[in-house]
């Protein structure tokens, strides 16, 4: 491994101070003079026609100041993708039940929540489409009846409500399945998942005099924020500054535009800034979580134990909107493994549900937690070790990926060996105790991405890129270029932005920030020191190449003595002739690096309840090289936590006959406490990824992906009995346990109909 | 219902205000005081964001009314630390990376600054009985716990 | 209208009178846990609240050999929790207040509130019926006592009257040779509302093997928390052995009258309360057997956490 003077060190957050004394500040916490509280009035019906809404009483509440409804919104469909499928707020329907129809703006935030309370609205009931399995059918009636008029409809397959397929094939897949000695297939279900962030969605918007508009937001993405804006105000792009305050959690599902919408039209009416921040159950309700997915997965393999063939289709429930694709499952259905022969799909279905939004690699969880029991279950079958099945399958470097990749180095089989090793597998546990892994794969994210470097005249260096900080990117961002200049983290000024500031970036989420951004940032510290360099050879009178930039100055490698400060450089700059000092970098992609992560469940079962006792969770994953352990380490186990939930406890239930959210509270969600785990063991192997900074890789996604199938399998291992359906609740496993059938429908007519409408053979 | 007088010690200083008479002891600190430290994640008493210490016990803000505070001495989140130095729960959680996005660290750290007060040698088993109210998305608490232990450590040690 | 007006009782009387001349529009506030949530939730909208908590000595826990425990209403979960003699010898209400909620509304939630929201999932009834608990309430027309069990209406009623106050439960002393376990079912360790909650209070004859007498109490399992009585009589007199305390499980699983609901279904919820009530019994017995157990352990019991 290189050796580092900054990066691979517990250097503490740039931001640490300030969120631990209270300081930080949120959208919420900004108070402006004058400022107005919004509220949202949301759909009581699942799917109706508006015949009226009456806004009269509400407007003449006192100290109500405005109340605004659809109409007031210009005319303009809108989308997270291609497909504009949604207006802002809803104008002649509701398509989901919490769906915004108005919104007031009132003096204090209790007044404008009784002028909610006396809006008055009139629906005409439609028949709600709940069930996406269903929704598939021919005959089920339409969420989106108009859908092939929307501006980005690209689908050609009848079928009424699909709004997307993605699909990936390779080989014969239909011989292979014949040539096959065994086939073997499943259906898995995962619930209905919520991001659960601590802060609400909140903003506050404020319109100045001259028209510019101005948002305090809580987002991931303040240029997609702008740009959605502008898209349904119908105003200038120019004319929008978005300003990203400290994020207390988006997970996706803070990448684009919420309700900021709401309060600018309602501070361009009143001419005050207005603040809205949702509470709790609207964010359950009215906020795009993910709904339940089915994912049928279908393998061939040989007696040897190879796979030489599979299949997999996934239904994605998006409800009322596409808020965002199924895209993200569908490059999973192989898992890590190669697999010469394969046929994926991804169906997108319309029900009268919340619209789906972005969560860590959505999709993929539910696609890993298929492939991985799955993978379990045809190495029990065939008599293996699940760990050595899983080895002899495994993509290797050189390998074509499913994305059409050539596969390059990486820590898969490290990662494995160190699970192996730290839980000492295979191993015999007591009775009622069990053991299961899983492998999980993802890749780092790419996407636009910019970063500009300035010296300053006292050595420190201001740091200016256009994304927010999540997971602590802004550390990981301004080591980066302390290690690139040699210079100390704390001399590293990492600067507030907003969109009229900073320039154009891809919005944090999918593990692209210290990928890529870090990249911008490792590139644009190169052009700082160069131009460094370039001043110190001018001023030194000796050749560039023979200087070297560390501890804060250049000197010349043969006399370090002769050498100049960061600091006395930058004031030199000043009347140079190439004027002050600034590097910066731009770049648009960068090449497949994958991530591989390996993790491993002991569990308890208990046979009276059902109930499973997480005993250890253990994690391995290639992380290319630690930009700062104790924040890799953090992130592998916040996002492990986040899928002990979705494997044990998570469950967001909708209404089987209207759609409604069940359980819109903390209460009733329940996500993991610390009194629910146990301390979590983490692992890093570190084969550097070729064209990452210093060979770094992503790391958030892949940690969540693993629990659901490690701790299925280590149940099953316990007490031999299989859920595929997630959560592992207390309830399905004693119900399996007593051999009451917990088994979810497979799902052949449905798969039928499909592969029919899509010309293939049956 | 007009806005009652309210008199309340708050970090230390004696405050007077007008609260409405349904307003919660949250939004009285963060609306009319401007300690906007103190986090409503939920406003149900769920997630343990609104932490603050009422006459020595850490309890959910949230679930407070603020004019039965009357008289009552509150600490938030702000006013932990000293002109010279953080609180050993502050310092511990930077050291131990037991933050991230932060939400939940005001709540996290009022909670373990009201154990350590009536425990001050928790075990981990104590520790996480104690942050059991604190909901935590993005830690996955390990580094919490850790953080915790190492202040009540150096604040043994400190006598 | 969603506001209302706050009103402070500066003692008992105080608050009857202010209760009187509000009538159905007012409501006491204790803790005001359970108070703000449904308010927030829309379910509760008084005009006015009249607050209980500046009211002196009305929190007093003390316990003595004739007059048993005496707990005032306004005294916190937290306060019951860590009281040295409740964790000595009432066991299962010690464990009832540590598997609730979480610290922080543990130190505002009171034994009163709890009480008088008669939710049949409330984590201290299941204790405090097994021992046999009585009201003091007082009320316009002076004070009156009532056993807990007759003060449980349905979901959320009582037999509290307009102006009235519950002001004291009192819990006999156990007699020797009892011990006393709750344990919660719910996904969760902390902050999660009782899929099925069972206590159990077994106390032995001088023998140290025949059951003199035991109380079962089931929360979250029907419309209010109540006695399992068919389960208790089939174990008193007897000799408490595996299989007699799975029958009375299966008895306590007969009693129990649960619906489905985003917790569970009422099958789950049956089967729960026959595994819950027998391990309670089984514990109780123990400690009833002189087998010391510590409040560490007993608390990874109540709340099913595997450390
Ligand atoms: C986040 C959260 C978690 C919770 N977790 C649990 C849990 O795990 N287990 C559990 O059992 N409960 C739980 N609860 C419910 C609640 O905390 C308890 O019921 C608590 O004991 C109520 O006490 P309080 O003093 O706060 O009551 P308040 O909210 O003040 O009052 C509750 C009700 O009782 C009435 N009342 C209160 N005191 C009296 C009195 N002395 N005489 C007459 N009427 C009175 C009030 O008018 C009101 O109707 C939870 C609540 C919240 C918000
Ligand atoms: S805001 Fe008070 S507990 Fe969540
Ligand atoms: S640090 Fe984000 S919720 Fe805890």
């Amino acid at each position: 491994m290189a050796t580092f003077k900054v990066l691979e060190q517990n250097n503490p957050r740039v931001d640490a101070w300030e969120k631990v004394t209270g300081r930080a500040t949120y959208a919420g916490d900004v108070y402006l003079p004058g400022m107005l509280m919004c509220k949202t009035l949301g759909s009581a019906r699942s799917h109706a026609r508006i015949v009226s809404i009456d806004t009269s009483l509400a407007e003449a509440l006192p100290g109500v100041r405005a109340v605004i409804t659809g109409v007031d919104f210009p005319e303009i469909r809108f989308g997270s993708g291609a497909l504009k499928d949604r207006y802002i707020m809803a104008r002649d329907k509701v398509y989901y039940i919490g769906e915004p129809v108005a919104a007031v703006a009132a003096e204090d935030e209790i007044t404008a929540e009784e002028a909610i309370g006396l809006i008055d609205v009139q629906y005409e009931d439609l028949e709600p489409v709940v069930d996406p399995l269903a929704s598939l059918r021919a005959g089920s009636p339409s969420v989106h009846p108009d859908l092939e008029n929307y501006e980005g409809y690209g689908f050609t397959i009848e079928g009424g409500n699909i709004c997307t397929l993605l699909d990936a094939d390779r080989g014969d897949v239909d011989q292979a399945f014949r040539d096959a000695d065994h086939v073997f297939e499943d259906t898995f279900r995962s619930q209905g998942i919520n991001q659960g962030f601590l802060e609400p969605m909140a903003c506050v918007a404020h319109v100045e005099a001259n028209g510019r508009l101005t948002i305090w937001a809580s987002t991931q993405g303040p240029y997609q924020v702008r740009a959605q804006l502008a898209s349904v105000l119908n105003m200038a792009l120019s004319n929008i500054k978005v300003i990203p305050m400290e994020l207390g959690g988006g997970f996706g599902d803070k990448l684009r535009l919420a309700f900021e919408a709401f309060p600018a039209l309602l501070s361009m009416k009143t001419g005050s800034p207005v603040k809205l921040i949702n509470n709790r159950e609207e964010v359950f309700t009215q906020n795009g979580p993910r709904h339940p997915v089915t994912n049928y997965i279908k393998t061939g393999v040989n007696q040897d134990g190879t796979i030489v063939a599979r299949e997999a289709y996934t239904i994605f429930d998006v409800g009322a909107y596409l808020g965002a694709g199924p895209n993200s499952g569908i490059g999973h259905g192989l898992g890590a493994y190669d697999i010469p022969n394969f046929r994926l799909r991804s169906y997108a279905a319309y029900t009268n549900k919340v619209y789906v939004g972005s969560y860590r690699a959505s999709g993929v969880a539910d696609m890993t937690f298929a492939v991985e029991s799955h993978m379990d279950m045809i190495a029990h079958k065939l008599g293996m070790d699940p760990l050595d099945f899983r080895l002899k399958n495994a993509i290797k470097e050189g390998d074509i990926a499913v994305n059409g990749s050539r596969v390059p180095r990486n820590g898969l089989v490290e990662c494995l060996t160190a699970i192996k090793e730290q839980l000492g597998l295979p191993k015999e546990l007591p009775e009622g105790h069990g053991v299961g892994i899983a492998l999980c794969e993802w890749r780092s994210g790419t996407g636009p991405s910019t970063a500009a470097i300035s010296v300053n005249e006292d050595g420190t260096v201001s740091l200016l890129t256009g994304s927010v900080d999540i997971s602590g990117s802004d550390t990981s961002l301004a080591s980066i270029a302390a290690e690139s200049l040699g210079i100390a983290m704390d001399q590293v000024i990492v600067a507030k932005r907003d969109t009229d500031l900073a320039p154009f970036t891809g919005p944090s989420g999918g593990s692209r920030i210290v990928y890529s951004q870090g990249k911008a940032v490792e590139m644009a510290a190169e052009d700082t020191r160069n131009k460094l360099l370039a001043l110190a050879a001018d001023r030194l009178g000796v050749p560039s190449d023979a200087l070297a930039c560390a501890d804060g100055s250049v000197y010349v490698q043969d006399n370090p003595p002769q050498a100049l400060t960061l600091g006395q450089l930058a004031a030199m700059s000043v009347t140079s002739r190439s004027g002050p000092i600034i590097g910066n970098a731009s770049l648009s992609t960068l090449p497949y690096a994958p991530v591989f992560s390996a993790q491993a469940a002991e569990v308890e079962v208990d046979k009276d309840t059902g109930q499973v006792k997480l005993t250890r969770y253990v994690q391995c994953q290639d992380v290319g090289v630690a930009i700062n352990p104790m924040a890799v380490e953090g992130q592998l186990e916040g996002g492990a936590v986040q899928g002990i939930g979705r494997a044990l406890t998570e469950d967001m239930q909708f209404d089987p006959e209207t759609g409604a959210v069940r359980n819109p509270s903390f209460a009733s969600y329940l996500m993991p406490l610390a009194l629910d785990l146990p301390e979590l063991e983490t692992l890093l192997v570190r084969v550097p990824s070729e064209d990452g900074p210093f060979g770094a890789r992503a790391v958030a996604e892949p940690p969540g992906f693993g629990p659901p199938a490690a701790i299925a399998n280590a149940i099953y291992d316990a007490v031999g009995v299989r859920i595929r359906e997630l959560p592992l609740s207390g309830e399905r496993v004693l119900a399996a346990l007593r051999g009451e059938g917990n088994d979810i429908a497979y799902i052949g007519d449905e798969l039928e109909e499909l592969k029919r409408a899509e010309g293939l053979s049956v | 219902m007009n806005k009652q007088p309210l008199t309340m010690t708050v970090n230390g200083h004696e405050r007077q205000i007008l609260v409405a008479p349904y307003y919660s002891l949250l939004d009285t600190l963060r609306d009319e005081l401007q300690l906007t430290g103190t986090k409503k994640g939920c406003d149900e008493g769920d997630c343990g964001a609104c932490t603050v210490i009422l006459n020595g016990k850490a309890v959910t803000s949230c679930l407070v009314l603020a004019m039965s505070a009357r008289g009552a001495e509150v600490t938030t989140v702000e006013g932990l630390a000293t002109p010279d130095a953080l609180h050993p729960v502050q310092q511990a959680f930077i050291e131990r990376g037991g933050l991230q996005c932060g939400y939940c660290t005001p709540g996290l750290i009022m909670a373990a600054v009201g154990l350590l007060e009536e425990n001050p040698q928790p075990s981990a088993e104590e520790v996480k009985f104690a942050i059991g109210g604190n909901l935590c998305r993005c830690t996955g608490y390990t580094k919490v716990v850790e953080a915790i232990l190492l202040a009540a450590d150096r604040m043994a040690s400190l006598g | 209208m969603l506001r209302f007006d706050f009103l402070e009782a500066r003692n008992l009387r105080h608050a009857i009178s202010l209760l009187e001349r509000h009538g159905d529009e007012s409501r006491v506030v204790a803790g005001s846990t359970d108070f703000l949530a449904r308010w927030r939730q829309g379910f509760w909208r008084p005009a006015a609240v009249v607050n209980l908590k500046g009211i002196a000595n009305l929190g007093r826990i003390s316990y003595s050999p004739q007059n048993g425990l005496r707990l005032g209403a306004l005294a916190t979960v937290q306060s019951i929790e860590s009281n040295a003699q409740v964790r000595r010898r009432y066991q299962a209400l010690a464990t009832g207040a540590t598997s609730f909620a979480g610290v922080q509304v543990r130190n505002l939630a009171t034994i009163g509130g709890n009480v008088c929201n008669a939710s049949p999932a409330g984590d201290t009834l299941p204790a405090l019926l097994a021992f046999d608990a009585q009201c003091t309430i007082a009320g316009p027309e002076g004070s009156r006592t009532l056993p807990l069990t007759e003060l449980f209406l349905g979901p959320g009623r009582t037999a509290l009257k307009q102006g009235e106050v519950l002001t004291q439960l009192t819990l006999p002393a156990p007699l020797p040779r009892t011990g006393s376990l709750y344990i919660k079912h719910s996904p969760r360790g902390a902050m999660d509302i009782a899929t099925v909650g069972v206590a159990s209070v077994v106390t032995l004859e001088e023998d140290g093997r025949t059951c003199r007498d035991a109380r079962i109490a089931l929360g979250a399992v029907g419309p209010t928390p109540f006695r399992a009585t068919d389960a208790e009589n089939l174990l008193k007199g007897q000799e408490l052995t595996a299989g007699l305390l799975a029958q009375a499980a299966e008895a306590a699983e007969a009693a129990a009258t649960p619906i489905d609901d985003v917790r569970g279904t009422a099958g789950y919820r049956k089967a729960m309360v026959e595994a819950l009530t027998r391990r309670t019994l089984q514990y109780s017995l123990q400690m009833a057997s002189g087998r010391a157990m510590p409040f560490e352990e007993q608390r990874r019991l109540a709340v099913q956490t595997a450390f």
